[in-house]
């Protein structure tokens, strides 16, 4: 296999170094203010969970439009999906913070809460976790199963390989459009159990897509600074930042018909969650979610020369990165902390977490040569040319 | 057949491009090509860019703004009307007119604008070299006047890949 990806050794140490400084920050933090170490830990779980999940839903869309051009580039995206085992682990360990995050596991918040009480069938803690459980199950059963045939497929090749994982990627896109809806809407949207809104999964999956396609650009970009996937030319990056340019569109526009409908409709139990961020931080934090998820990709991506450039695409991205993370933020914070408190808390966690990714996806890029050579699509993946 | 013009004649795209590589070689650019699909190699190589995308986004630009500005001049100061306690100027539902209105605007004007730089208006004669080019053939159309002395060599690049008619 001659396209192996060794990882050296200053980036594993690299890695640690980084873990390290996340673990005991979220040490730390459970000293000073064990609440924000929580909304910390849910933050960045989701984060990186997020960007798995828009991987996975990545790679299965390529299988099912039997896309050539990408499929050189389908062991990043199954690194990637490789961290959804270790996100399984992360969330369950959500249940010794559930109490300090989640405000429907308190009983006496429900029994004076008629809509709580409502919701309780659903919002309970055992039903709660048997959702992340069937979710991640089936997540990681199926992401194993495609990297299974993936790599068989490199032994043998031949066409039967590419069907199966056709057949197991249609049953994927499924699986995922509506397990991770639910998963978002558990995670995120029930920290204010009280509000409603029908497009806050539908908005968090494409922002998973978005963030999702974006990182595996940035992978790619990273292997080919590294002297990796000689093959990579303008028309490859063409094409990802299509994925990154229209998944921001349709991001920009989910955002904005949630709040204008909430706008316009204004009944107060949807109005009041947009009401509660309408002041300091969160004000300024809504309007920079616009620009850095739509504005940015948008107007920097829109012309053919930037959006096959490297130069473009990288600080685009880089905003996509941030912009993920304000936009979690915005969510997540006035819910839990109701401060907007950032410090040296939010930034070794991230770190943290950005260490066990980028070690999980460096080690799972390394098990398996880096081009699957026997891909029936490879040549046209490796000439592709628009 | 044509006075001015020699038309080259396909069946398929490969004796197309080859033909029509061998035809630049000599240093002649070929007038128009007609083809079923768009052909990559013809598009590049007849080096004529497009710049309707440019003007699709300077229509798209400044519809936008003047359809955000009406409707807030309009709202605001010509006719102010109390709609459910909202503030005169709601800029969110705004926003959705001026993206379906300027859709139309972009398509329109782009329509208008390419109309008028290709001369098609309605009731014109279609120019048509060849009764098959708007079919299943690729048709190559070279311009005598750009031949100079190569006539009988690019006779015989068209022959070895199609028909000279």
């Amino acid at each position: 296999m001659k396209d192996q990806l060794i990882v050296s050794k200053k980036f594993k140490t690299a890695a640690y170094i980084l873990i390290g400084i996340g673990v005991v920050s979220f040490a730390l933090g459970f000293a000073f203010d064990a609440k924000r170490t929580w909304a910390n830990y849910l933050l960045n779980n989701y984060y990186f969970l997020s960007l798995a999940m828009g991987a996975a839903f990545f790679g299965a869309i390529q299988y099912i439009t039997q896309s050539g051009w990408s499929a050189a580039f389908k062991r990043i995206s199954e690194a990637m999906v490789a961290y959804i085992p270790f996100a399984a682990v992360f969330f369950l360990l959500l249940f010794f913070g559930m109490h300090s995050i989640f405000e429907w596991t308190h009983e006496e918040v429900v029994a004076e809460d008629h809509l709580l009480q409502h919701k309780s069938a659903y919002l309970n803690i055992p039903f709660f976790f048997t959702r992340i459980v069937v979710f991640f199950g089936a997540w990681i059963l199926l992401s194993k199963l495609l990297r299974k045939l993936s790599l068989k497929e490199d032994e043998t090749g031949g066409l039967d390989y590419f069907v199966k994982s056709e057949m197991y990627s249609k049953i994927f896109i499924f699986v995922i459009a509506i397990s991770f809806s639910l998963f978002a809407v558990d995670m995120l949207m029930s920290l204010e159990p009280q509000w409603f809104s029908t497009i806050f999964a539908a908005k968090s999956f494409i922002a998973a897509f978005m963030h999702g396609s974006s990182i595996i650009t940035l992978v790619v970009i990273i292997l080919s600074r590294l002297g990796k996937l000689e093959f990579l030319n303008r028309s490859h990056l063409h094409d990802f930042t299509r994925y990154i340019f229209m998944s921001s569109i349709v991001w920009g526009y989910f955002n904005f018909v949630e709040f204008m409908l909430i706008w316009y409709g204004n009944i107060p139990e949807e109005t009041a969650w947009f009401v509660h961020r309408w002041d300091g931080a969160y004000k300024i934090l809504f309007f920079v979610n616009i620009i850095l998820n739509w504005f940015a990709p948008f107007i920097v991506l829109m012309p053919r020369k930037t959006s096959r450039s490297k130069l473009f695409i990288f600080p685009v991205i880089v905003l996509l990165i941030i912009g993920q993370y304000t936009e979690l933020y915005y969510i997540i914070w006035p819910a839990v902390v109701h401060e907007a408190k950032f410090g040296l808390l939010e930034i070794g966690t991230f770190i943290g977490f950005a260490g066990v990714f980028a070690l999980v996806v460096a080690t799972w890029l390394s098990k398996a040569s880096l081009v699957p050579s026997k891909h029936p699509y490879i040549e046209e993946s490796m000439q592709h040319h628009f | 057949m044509n006075k001015d013009y020699i038309l080259g004649v396909f069946k398929d795209e490969e004796s197309l491009v080859e033909a029509f590589e061998k035809v630049k070689q000599k240093g002649i650019l070929p007038f128009e090509v007609y083809t079923p699909y768009p052909v990559h190699e013809i598009l590049e190589g007849m080096g004529n860019k497009t710049r309707i995308s440019h003007a699709a986004f300077f229509f798209g630009l400044f519809s936008a703004i003047g359809i955000l500005t009406f409707l807030t001049w309009a709202a605001t100061i010509s006719w102010p009307i109390n709609y459910g306690g909202k503030p005169t100027n709601s800029f969110p539902s705004f926003i959705v007119v001026t993206i379906v209105a300027t859709i139309l605007s972009i398509t329109l004007l782009t329509l208008f604008t390419f109309s008028a730089r290709a001369k098609i208006f309605p009731g014109k004669v279609p120019e048509i070299f060849h009764s098959r080019a708007t079919d299943d053939r690729f048709v190559m159309v070279i311009d005598k006047k750009s031949l100079g002395e190569n006539e009988e060599s690019v006779n015989a690049i068209i022959t070895a890949h199609g028909e000279v008619e």
